[in-house]
């Protein structure tokens, strides 16, 4: 039965690019539409003001046929559309696209995508080392009764400060929970700030940018992570498949309203005052159940 | 078959001064746009301010499309204008007053 599932699969020309777990879970396909993927938005009370700074930069993600200035569209993966996530022409800015489901089984969940990304091309340059980093993080919770609130952060750190770096990183260290408000209901905690992301062990890895930054190339990404146990399963890069013995979520305690919360994001960063582009087309994830 | 749509807040709770733009969003999938702005905070008189829709080819360089809108000069007030046929990027460009500020939420509702 297996056996079958597999070549049906296989021979499906969307899904035979993907290597899922039993069971799919979705499977976004963005010429489709938006799928659910959304901007993420930080937590406020009152009023918008008291939103986190880094929150409040946050845009919207569009549908993009990937439109350069020197040839046209270069199209998606699979069609025309793919989800683009983009920061602001600010060094350090970043952006976070958002789909929001929860899981039925607490056990393997495989998160695969075909992604790229680039710098916005307003320049007649290389541009190779203006984004700074474009990465893949869930956000998880226990089932009711639990006590965890589950953060993998996985990243690739193309560049800081103009210097090459072209390495995956992870992210295990919490930052201070901040109150929202005066209700004592609202909590807030930025996450994705510069500090604590420590290198995946041998996972330095040069992606291909290709030639000028007007032509673009898809990269195979799969994530393997368990809600059981907490903790990464698989990650893979194109050829390369790297250990995760020593990788870690980050972990926080649980939270009042997330109980068997299935988050998955992708976010952006941009290391020079231009805007960085995080194109993913498409998207599978899939469980063990 | 339904047609598609999609909601994108394109600029939210952002103090507007002077010459100011949207950031770019790309839409090559919708045929129809209507672009709201509701005004959550001002500060002078921003009162005769409008709003202009910007068409692009890159989403790089930029032109006006035409379409123009009154910016909401009281809190609250929400003002609207309508566009088709835009290519693959909108956005939306103002001048508000000297010494006059709106702090904005900018609504793109999509269609194909």
């Amino acid at each position: 039965m297996e056996n079958v599932v597999q070549a049906i699969r296989h021979a499906d020309p969307r899904l035979g690019k993907f290597d899922p777990l039993r069971r799919i879970i979705y499977y976004d396909d963005f010429d489709e539409g938006y799928n659910g993927w959304i901007g993420l938005i930080g937590n406020y009370e009152g009023t918008l003001d008291t939103m986190l700074p880094g929150y409040a930069q946050y845009q919207q993600p569009m549908l993009s046929p990937v439109t350069m200035w020197d040839t046209g569209s270069h199209g998606a993966h699979d069609g025309t559309y793919s989800l683009k996530t983009a920061t602001r022409p600010v060094k350090g800015a970043q952006n976070v696209s958002i789909k929001r489901v929860t899981f039925r089984h607490a056990g393997a969940i495989q998160v695969e995508c075909y992604f790229t990304f680039k710098p916005e091309a307003s320049e007649l340059q290389l541009s190779e080392l203006d984004v700074r980093s474009a990465g893949v993080l869930l956000d998880l919770q226990d089932a009711e009764g639990g006590s965890r609130r589950v953060m993998p952060h996985v990243r690739y750190l193309n560049a800081l400060d103009g210097k090459a770096m072209a390495k995956w990183q992870y992210k295990k260290t919490a930052v201070p929970i901040q109150k929202i408000g005066t209700s004592g209901k609202t909590i807030s905690h930025y996450h994705l700030v510069p500090e604590d992301w420590e290198d995946v062990p041998g996972g330095t890895q040069k992606l291909c940018y290709n030639e000028i930054p007007t032509k673009i190339n898809w990269h195979y990404l799969k994530i393997g992570f368990e809600l059981k146990e907490m903790r990464f399963l698989a990650f893979q890069c194109n050829d390369r498949v790297f250990d995760t013995s020593r990788m870690a979520p980050l972990i926080i305690p649980a939270m009042a309203n997330l109980w068997c919360m299935l988050n998955l994001a992708f976010f952006v960063e941009t290391d020079v005052d231009k805007r960085a582009f995080f194109f993913v087309d498409s998207v599978l994830v899939s469980g063990e159940f | 078959m339904i047609r598609r749509s999609f909601t994108a807040v394109i600029a939210r709770n952002e103090k507007w001064t002077g010459e100011v733009a949207t950031e770019p969003y790309e839409c090559a999938w919708a045929g129809e746009a209507i672009l709201f702005l509701r005004a959550l905070a001002t500060t002078g008189n921003p009162r005769g301010a409008r709003a202009r829709v910007q068409i692009s080819p890159d989403g790089i360089h930029w032109v006006d499309e035409g379409t123009s809108v009154a910016m909401p000069a009281k809190v609250g007030q929400l003002t609207y204008c309508r566009v088709t046929h835009f290519g693959g990027y909108l956005r939306l460009a103002a001048k508000i007053p000297p010494r006059a500020s709106i702090k904005v939420l900018v609504t793109l509702s999509l269609k194909e």
